[in-house]
């Protein structure tokens, strides 16, 4: 074989092949998610593979660089599925009808993405996720924190959910630069208090830089947050505090219902992608270099593409998180080796033990 | 929860050479005490809170970034170069030096519409740099000895960190501008905060604090 043919055979940086063992538990855990999905009246969708790359360019902030690209016959640029949920978006947005609201739905499928070589375990291969489409307010976000809870129940781990809010977000800075909030989400996003004392206290009091600084720099359970807030009365403006509040409040329900044990409020979880409008949240597993999911309220998502209505929901990384629940997932152990003196003696042996819902090899 | 149990170290990687004794020092007067035995490349401070590794400068980076270590002291410059993104959760005193655009000693500062040429072993900050200034420039790749490239011919101009400027002078070059000061930071792996936030936070505090008077 030459040395050129050789370079072919192998699998270029971005995708991946998976095989026997590893395949089965990808497919297990899905048919288990897909059960839970059904169970709480979430519908599939599937979404195209590729689409017209100008209606997602808007959206896509600082993940433009890593969507594959192409141009088709008639010299329109296109993009490869890079996130299901802004795919999922249009199809809704162009398919729905007020009539269909609310309306549950679910996916899971292969994201194409480009991986840096020295990023290449981020394992961005495989997203799954659910959408809560037209029901606003706190019903609606306590379902999906919920549902993704049940989520790691169903696979037997126990991640930190950190909880923040974009609308707080938007509510603390509305006074600011559009050029100046670019620079604070990404000072916030960081952990770099430092550089946002330094952008808010262009804009504000003294008293108020040191309170918005010291907010969005906090993580912890609800009641150390109620505290935290507490601190505050009286300097944030009342919208401000009803955001805040409305955190503790989720956190309290999640609490009552016997969920919520990890889920922290950590307000520098902003969100990543320009289109959340409400809460925002992100899961930590240890042993992950990077959040496993993602989710939040993005109420002007679907009316970019026709609808207006509100949405919330969430995407995980599913192939990341898959090793971590191997040991829940392993391949069948009792498979009957059928002997026989014949194939056909064999044959209707195995199917025997197939009819009693047993794994059979003639 | 917090999934690094008390008596589990906080991983570091700390990078070999001009940063290193500077760091232990600062770690030593804080409290936080750790040497390398010979050829080793892992060690842990006495009081065991942190596990140490060793690791080539531009390499820390991807090691924070897979969460081997979960925490990584870096200068801006081997940070920017990845792309990829950490945490800044401290900025040091020391260590600081400056990204610096060098000539040969009269040549000036280049022509903002024809295109020249630039040696760097940065050339990701010298390309976001110059382009968002709308200053035309080629980029030539190195991996060291920059100084040289004015001299024997490759390229006019050079974008490299200047500390002293002995160097430069050495070679009759000299800085044409400075483009950005660059400091050393703590990062961290977001995720591997977000699951260590409390350990993270009271070891950050007590870099913060003040040195330890000296037995």
């Amino acid at each position: 074989m030459t040395d050129s043919r050789k370079r072919y055979l192998q699998v270029p940086q971005g995708t991946e092949g998976v095989h026997l063992e590893e395949a089965y538990r990808h497919r297990r855990i899905n048919q288990e998610l897909f059960t839970l999905f059904t169970q709480w009246g979430y519908l599939p969708v599937e979404t195209p593979v590729f689409d017209f790359y100008d209606i997602y360019e808007p959206l896509l902030r600082g993940s433009a660089r890593d969507v594959y690209r192409l141009i088709d016959r008639e010299g329109d640029l296109l993009m490869l599925r890079s996130d299901i949920t802004l795919f999922l978006a249009k199809q809704m947005g162009l398919w729905l009808r007020e009539e269909d609201l609310p309306t549950r739905v679910c996916y899971a499928d292969t994201i194409l993405r480009h991986q840096s070589a020295e990023d290449i375990s981020k394992n961005e291969f495989f997203q799954t996720g659910a959408e809560l489409i037209g029901k606003a307010g706190s019903e609606a976000d306590l379902e999906i924190l919920l549902l993704l809870e049940s989520i790691f129940i169903k696979l037997g781990i126990t991640p930190d959910i950190h909880l923040g809010s974009h609308q707080f977000l938007t509510l603390a800075l509305k006074d600011f630069e559009e050029e100046s909030i670019k620079l604070a989400i990404r000072a916030i996003r960081n952990r770099e208090g430092d550089l946002l004392k330094e952008i808010i206290e262009r804009g504000a009091s003294r008293r108020r830089t040191e309170v918005i600084t010291a907010l969005f720099s906090f993580i912890g359970n609800r009641s150390e947050f109620i505290e935290e807030m507490n601190k505050y009365e009286g300097t944030l403006h009342n919208e401000e505090m009803e955001a805040l509040e409305y955190l503790a409040e989720l956190a309290g329900q999640m609490e009552e219902l016997g969920y919520g044990k990890d889920l922290q409020i950590d307000l520098s979880e902003v969100g990543a992608q320009p289109y959340y409008t409400g809460i925002v949240f992100q899961v930590y597993h240890p042993g992950l270099d990077d959040a496993v999911a993602s989710g939040g309220r993005y109420d002007k998502l679907l009316s970019r593409f026709g609808f207006d209505c509100p949405s919330v929901g969430f995407s995980m990384m599913l192939r990341k998180i898959e090793n971590q629940v191997a040991e829940k997932f392993t391949l069948p152990e009792d498979i009957v080796k059928v002997e026989g003196k014949t194939f056909a003696e064999a044959f209707r042996a195995a199917q025997r033990v197939r009819e009693k819902g047993g794994i059979a090899i003639q | 929860m917090s999934y690094v149990a008390s008596d589990t170290p906080l991983t570091m990687a700390l990078p070999k050479g001009r940063l290193f004794e500077q760091v232990q020092e600062f770690f030593g007067k804080r409290g936080f005490h750790f040497k390398f035995e010979k050829r080793k490349l892992v060690a842990y401070d006495e009081s065991g809170l942190l596990k140490i590794f060793l690791v080539k400068n531009a390499d820390l980076p991807t090691y924070v970034n897979h969460g081997i270590a979960g925490l990584g002291i870096s200068g801006e410059d081997v940070i920017y170069e990845t792309g990829l993104r950490f945490f800044k959760l401290m900025q040091f005193d020391f260590g600081s030096t400056a990204m610096c655009l060098a000539a040969q000693k009269g040549l000036g500062k280049p022509d903002t519409i024809r295109t020249v040429s630039v040696a760097t072993k940065f050339p990701r900050f010298a390309r976001d740099y110059f382009y968002s200034r709308g200053v035309p420039i080629q980029i030539i790749k190195l991996n060291g000895s920059v100084e040289l490239a004015p001299i024997l011919g490759l390229a006019p101009y050079i974008v490299d960190l200047v500390e002293t400027g002995n160097t430069l002078r050495a070679n009759n070059l000299e800085v044409v501008d400075t483009l950005k000061e660059i400091n050393v930071h703590l990062i961290s792996n977001p995720s591997y905060y977000k699951l260590n936030y409390r350990r993270i936070n009271s070891f950050v505090a007590a870099l913060h604090k003040k040195e330890e008077p000296s037995e």
